[in-house]
């Protein structure tokens, strides 16, 4: 049985490509007899690091996601908002950017203090979670989410949002995101291990670390380098093409 | 809008709080709204509010019977409803307004049932319709002014504790600007208030249609246009100037649309119609009801639905068209039907006419 600590040690790894050779064993390990849930002992604080440079805008992420995590067609935990952006300082006319949105595991969640019956909470760990059992579907914490990154699950009429895929992170793997990032965009890691590389890239990343909506004040745990100041908030532009929800017209319950 | 930048993947977000949320507001304003209509002439006997306070309270009644059913809808888990009680969170404006939804009705259902005792009695008198039920209903038809004053007393407190909860809980919600300021809880209350008039002056065309009733009601529903528009004014004045951050950035969002703009222009224009009519032709009930009711909807279904069509993240507006379905428009005709059903279990035990005469009532004497 692999210990807590042994899969704490592997997140800890100094290298992604170090991770994923671990990752295998950790599995087999997890399908052996679970973890115990180590976000328990909070001596874990999840956060992710979104490297835009390297973001190729494929939507693998926006994908795994939905396998990962049985996403209903047209709701999304997670998705690459991709912006065509005029240039004025080059021979092309146009260029794109692409910015990775997903629950910011608010240090500071708006949507905790709203939710009427205590079914949305923080756990020991950092994540923002939602009790399943608990939740009555108000969408009082969708209206609170600054980020857009909550909605009512049209399958399980509740609350539903990025978890950073906490079953996962529970078992010592990497959220599906993460894993499937074709250009290492997304960092996942334990700020609270000095030695991780999620730590070392923040640290190296400092002065051009960013958050978005940071006027809110409210912590994200999403942290981003690139992050264009046009796009940290509600992006002033001519609106999105693709309105996937139009599918969904019928199903709304 | 920054003509550079087009966006052409992102998610558009649909809307979370229902139409069922819009007729909830809309009927609870109004039942908070006519209750308080209801206290001059019941309560205080004041001699010209006699009959609009008993029509304000039989709209008070329908009203604040079929809004929980409408706010019960809006929730995506509705047989959880209990878990409000069983998991009481402080910090929730949500979670307050589980507790203060039965106090109001509470103190309103009994204070409605002591005010009309004696009106129930003289219509079993009459041997009416359903007078049997009426008789029983009546319990003895005595007039209790204590009882009748303490009830009275508990649903103002419950009245004043929801029309605070309804606005808060919009106006906290710092993720949409628009929603975000703190004359959102005064504009809720004026058109409540604004609205319930308009009930009562439709209430009155269809019963007594007495001159004086209409006259009264007229000069309340020209404040509330007076106040509506001044605080409408002092919203766009706090935007436009910059003077109030939460307001320019409530503003800067809805702005640049052109269906904001439309929908601010025709708000502040039927506003200005009705003050002017219930000012200038007072005896224009009807249609100055009408169009206090029609304010009221309108302002709720644009701040709600509205509201929730601009994107926290994204570019541009959100589209949002109707479903038919119950998530839709079954919602907004469900929910016109339980109040007519309810209108008519009412004004069956207790004629409309009845209850706009009152004691006047020589029927069943």
């Amino acid at each position: 049985m692999k210990s807590c600590s042994d899969s704490s040690s592997l997140l800890a790894s100094p290298s992604r490509r170090a991770f994923l050779r671990g990752v295998p064993v950790v599995t087999a390990a997890a399908a052996v007899a679970p973890t115990p849930a180590i976000a328990a002992t909070g001596r874990h604080q999840w956060a992710m690091l979104v490297d835009v440079r390297k973001c190729i805008g494929c939507q693998a992420c926006t994908v795994s996601c939905i396998q990962e995590n049985g996403v209903p067609e047209g709701s999304f935990r997670t998705v690459v908002s991709t912006y065509s952006v005029k240039l004025t300082d080059s021979a092309q006319p146009a260029g794109t950017y692409v910015l990775p949105r997903l629950c910011n595991h608010c240090d500071n969640p708006p949507c905790i203090p709203v939710c009427p019956v205590g079914a949305t909470y923080k756990r020991d760990d950092g994540i923002v979670a939602v009790d399943g059992d608990r939740c009555v579907g108000c969408a009082y914490c969708v209206q609170a989410c600054p980020y857009d990154a909550r909605f009512i699950n049209h399958e399980t009429n509740k609350a539903d949002k990025c978890t950073f895929c906490a079953h996962r992170v529970d078992a010592g793997l990497l959220p599906a995101c993460v894993e499937t990032c074709v250009g290492g965009a997304r960092i996942f890691g334990d700020i609270n291990d000095p030695n991780g590389e999620l730590a070392r890239r923040l640290k190296e990343a400092q002065p051009q670390l960013k958050a978005l909506k940071p006027e809110l004040e409210t912590s994200p745990r999403v942290f981003y380098i690139g992050l264009d100041e046009r796009f940290s908030g509600k992006v002033e532009g001519e609106g999105t093409l693709w309105k996937p929800r139009n599918l969904q017209s019928t199903a709304h319950g | 809008m920054n003509p550079n930048i087009v966006e052409t993947i992102n998610v558009a977000r649909e809307v979370a709080w229902l139409p069922w949320a819009v007729q909830y507001f809309f009927l609870i304003g109004l039942s908070y709204g006519a209750f308080l209509l209801s206290l001059p002439g019941i309560v205080f006997r004041r001699p010209t509010w006699g009959g609009v306070s008993r029509l304000a309270l039989l709209g008070a009644l329908v009203c604040g019977l079929s809004a929980p059913v409408a706010l019960l809808a809006d929730l995506h888990q509705p047989g959880r409803f209990w878990h409000f009680y069983a998991y009481f969170t402080p910090t929730s404006w949500m979670s307050w307004g589980a507790f203060f939804i039965p106090i109001y009705l509470g103190g309103l259902i009994v204070y409605g049932w002591l005010a009309f005792r004696p009106d129930l009695a003289r219509h079993a008198a009459s041997g009416g319709r359903l007078a049997g039920v009426a008789g029983t209903l009546a319990y003895g038809g005595h007039e209790s002014r204590g009882a009748l004053k303490a009830a009275a007393l508990l649903a103002f407190v419950g009245a004043a504790l929801v029309a605070l909860y309804t606005g808060v809980e919009v106006a906290v919600v710092r993720a949409r600007p628009l929603w975000n300021t703190p004359l959102l809880p005064v504009q809720f209350f004026i058109t409540a208030l604004a609205g319930a008039t308009g009930l009562a002056l439709v209430f009155n065309r269809f019963s007594s249609r007495d001159a004086a009733h209409t006259l009264t009601l007229s000069r309340v529903l020209a404040a509330t246009q007076a106040l509506a528009l001044a605080i409408g004014a002092l919203w766009l004045a706090l935007g436009v100037s910059g003077l109030s951050p939460v307001h320019a950035k409530a503003l800067a969002e809805v702005g640049p649309s052109a269906n904001w703009q439309i929908s601010a222009v025709w708000a502040a224009a039927a506003t200005a119609l009705t003050l002017l009519l219930a000012w200038k032709r007072p005896g224009s009930g009807l249609l100055v009801g009408l169009l206090a009711l029609h304010s009221a909807w309108m302002m709720r279904w644009s701040i709600f639905i509205g509201g929730q069509e601009v994107p926290k993240t994204g570019a541009g507006y959100y589209s949002y068209s109707l479903p038919l379905g119950p998530e839709g428009l079954m919602g907004i005709v469900g929910t016109a039907g339980l109040w007519i059903f309810l209108f008519v279990l009412i004004t069956s035990l207790l004629p409309l006419d009845r209850i706009a005469a009152g004691a006047a009532d020589k029927a069943g004497v």
